[in-house]
């Protein structure tokens, strides 16, 4: 059906998602790959779905019908008028993939050190010690290890998205998900979360990032996807900010840059 | 020891004498109120989580029962449960048992609007946030949701105890010998009704005093306190071990990691040199660990 079928290096593969809420049809027939290693940037107007997609990702969303895979085992519901013969369970995929949302979520009646800790211990459980050692640990790559004893709400903006993006690096996903990470902050604390992010992408780690900040898409997207309106628009490397093909496209990134 | 106001006169002494009368009705309202009480959150709980539930029968049911329950006077319920039904159809009931029986039914109805306000409060995005890391639906509603919620419902209980400390004197109408039916009988016997009631005002004074100060302990007791920024735990010897617990842990991550610097201020150095975020050495700080 598609080159990637079979191709290993392919971590999340989509396939005719689509999602309806109401009347609503926000995706219409998406189709990404999701490489190993690769950073991905879904940029497009607001109501484009870009965020409807990222969250189908990990079944937060799930589509009414497409085909979902998770280093080639299915977790979707199906490809429109067929029932897959096996469906991994939305628990299994989420403990693999990381996501990191617009507003932070992080759980106000734990301190920093308890919000990292909480899915080691409930999930992989981890004992007690193993798992706060290991959350310092992931907040000291956020640059946190001082904060661990603090509540959410004695931490500023930028702090808290850096708590979750070490709330999620703890569980050492295959893929991480950044909805909009820094829409929510205040401007002068946008540039610590996107170091962070910018660090982890040189670490390796496969991302898929919907955003608004051309900047860091321009210097950390791989590959590009434009949304608009349920559909992909247009996707490539880096030359879509100079050279892209579509009209509609081109008129995005001029009235954003 | 008695003072004249107007034509009364006003024994203390009286009151003094009759003090274990009054405890042994101070003894029943405590004891209907908290049995009540607790009662009513166990069933509470359970009507805020059926209203919620998706399902299309108990969801319509457990709205009528609330609202049913709500609608009758508390004291007109009292006596239809006692008198209209306990007593009618002559089935073996104490007048306490069906006292506490019509107050939890009622009360349950109220808490368990309250419940399901602090349940909802808890924003959608708490519960994405710990679906996210894998956590099971049951999971999250136990730690993440409900411990959010139970702050939030605690000072609205807190007043619907006080509630139910005072409605425990109305199934003195049943004949429950608690505070107030003591009270109304030593008056009606001595005819002194200003001592008694008196008496009477002040010990409610007292007990619903006390579930006030309760309330701001518990309220208290779940604030959040930074362990490591503030002197708050010279109050408690656990949040002394847990503080001494969070520096351990920072110095052993600081061991392992190689870094000297002691702080990482809010303008995270270790976040540009790109050498924090590569992938650690296996093992290398969960040995120490365990």
């Amino acid at each position: 059906m598609s080159l990637a079928d079979g191709d290993s290096s392919v971590v999340v593969q989509l396939r005719q998602i689509h999602k309806t809420f109401g009347s609503n049809h926000v995706l219409k027939g998406i189709e990404l790959d999701v490489e190993r290693g690769q950073h991905i940037v879904i940029f497009g107007p607001s109501g484009s779905g870009k965020s409807t997609l990222l969250r189908t990702m990990n079944l937060l969303e799930e589509p009414d019908s497409g085909s979902v895979r998770f280093e080639g085992r299915e977790f979707g519901p199906g490809m429109p008028g067929e029932k897959p013969a096996s469906r991994g369970k939305p628990r299994v995929l989420r403990q693999q993939i990381g996501m990191v949302f617009q507003q932070f979520n992080l759980f106000p009646h734990l301190t920093a050190l308890d919000n990292v800790a909480l899915g080691l211990r409930r999930v992989t459980k981890v004992n007690r010690d193993e798992a706060e050692l290991r959350s310092a640990e992931s907040l000291h790559r956020v640059g946190l290890l001082d904060k661990i004893g603090s509540f959410p709400a004695q931490l500023s903006g930028g702090q808290q998205q850096r708590v979750a993006i070490a709330r999620a690096l703890v569980m050492e996903p295959k893929v991480m998900l950044f909805d909009e990470p820094t829409s929510a902050l205040d401007p002068e604390l946008v540039s610590e979360v996107l170091n962070a992010m910018r660090v982890l992408a040189e670490s390796g780690m496969t991302m898929v990032v919907v955003t608004h900040e051309m900047g860091f898409a321009r210097g950390v997207g791989d590959f590009n996807v434009f949304m608009d309106n349920g559909v992909i628009v247009e996707q490539g490397g880096r030359e879509i900010f100079t050279e892209a093909r579509e009209q509609r496209t081109r008129a995005f990134i001029d009235a954003v840059l | 020891m008695s003072v004249h106001l107007a034509q009364i006169e006003i024994s203390w002494d009286f009151i003094f004498d009759n003090l274990p009368l009054f405890l042994d009705g101070v003894r029943i309202t405590i004891f209907i109120s908290l049995v009540a009480f607790g009662l009513a959150i166990v069933f509470g709980l359970v009507v805020a989580l059926l209203r919620m539930s998706q399902s299309r029968i108990l969801q319509p049911i457990m709205a009528s029962y609330v609202n049913l329950f709500r609608a009758i006077p508390l004291l007109v319920f009292i006596l239809f449960v006692y008198y209209g039904v306990a007593i009618s159809f002559n089935l073996q009931v104490a007048a306490i048992q069906a006292g506490i029986f019509a107050l939890t039914l009622q009360y349950s109805a109220w808490l368990g609007e309250i419940f399901r306000g602090g349940i909802q409060a808890v924003p959608h995005g708490q519960r994405e946030a710990a679906l996210s890391v894998g956590m099971g639906r049951v999971q999250t509603f136990l730690t993440v949701v409900l411990p959010q919620a139970t702050r939030i419902v605690i000072p609205p209980t807190g007043n619907m105890f006080i509630g139910m400390i005072k409605d425990s004197s109305l199934v003195y109408l049943i004949g429950v010998p608690e505070l107030l039916r003591v009270s109304n009988r030593l008056a009606n016997r001595t005819f002194r009704y200003f001592e008694v009631y008196l008496t009477t005002v002040l010990i409610y004074l007292v007990l619903t005093t006390a579930v006030y100060f309760g309330v701001k302990y518990l309220e208290s007791r779940f604030a959040l306190v930074d362990l490591l920024n503030t002197k708050a735990r010279a109050f408690s010897p656990f949040a002394r071990r847990r503080t001494a617990h969070l520096r351990e842990i920072q110095e052993t991550v600081r061991a392992s990691s190689g870094s000297t610097s002691a702080s990482v201020g809010d303008v995270p150095q270790d976040l540009t040199d790109g050498e924090s975020l590569a992938p650690r050495r296996p093992g290398s700080v969960r040995e120490k660990g365990s």
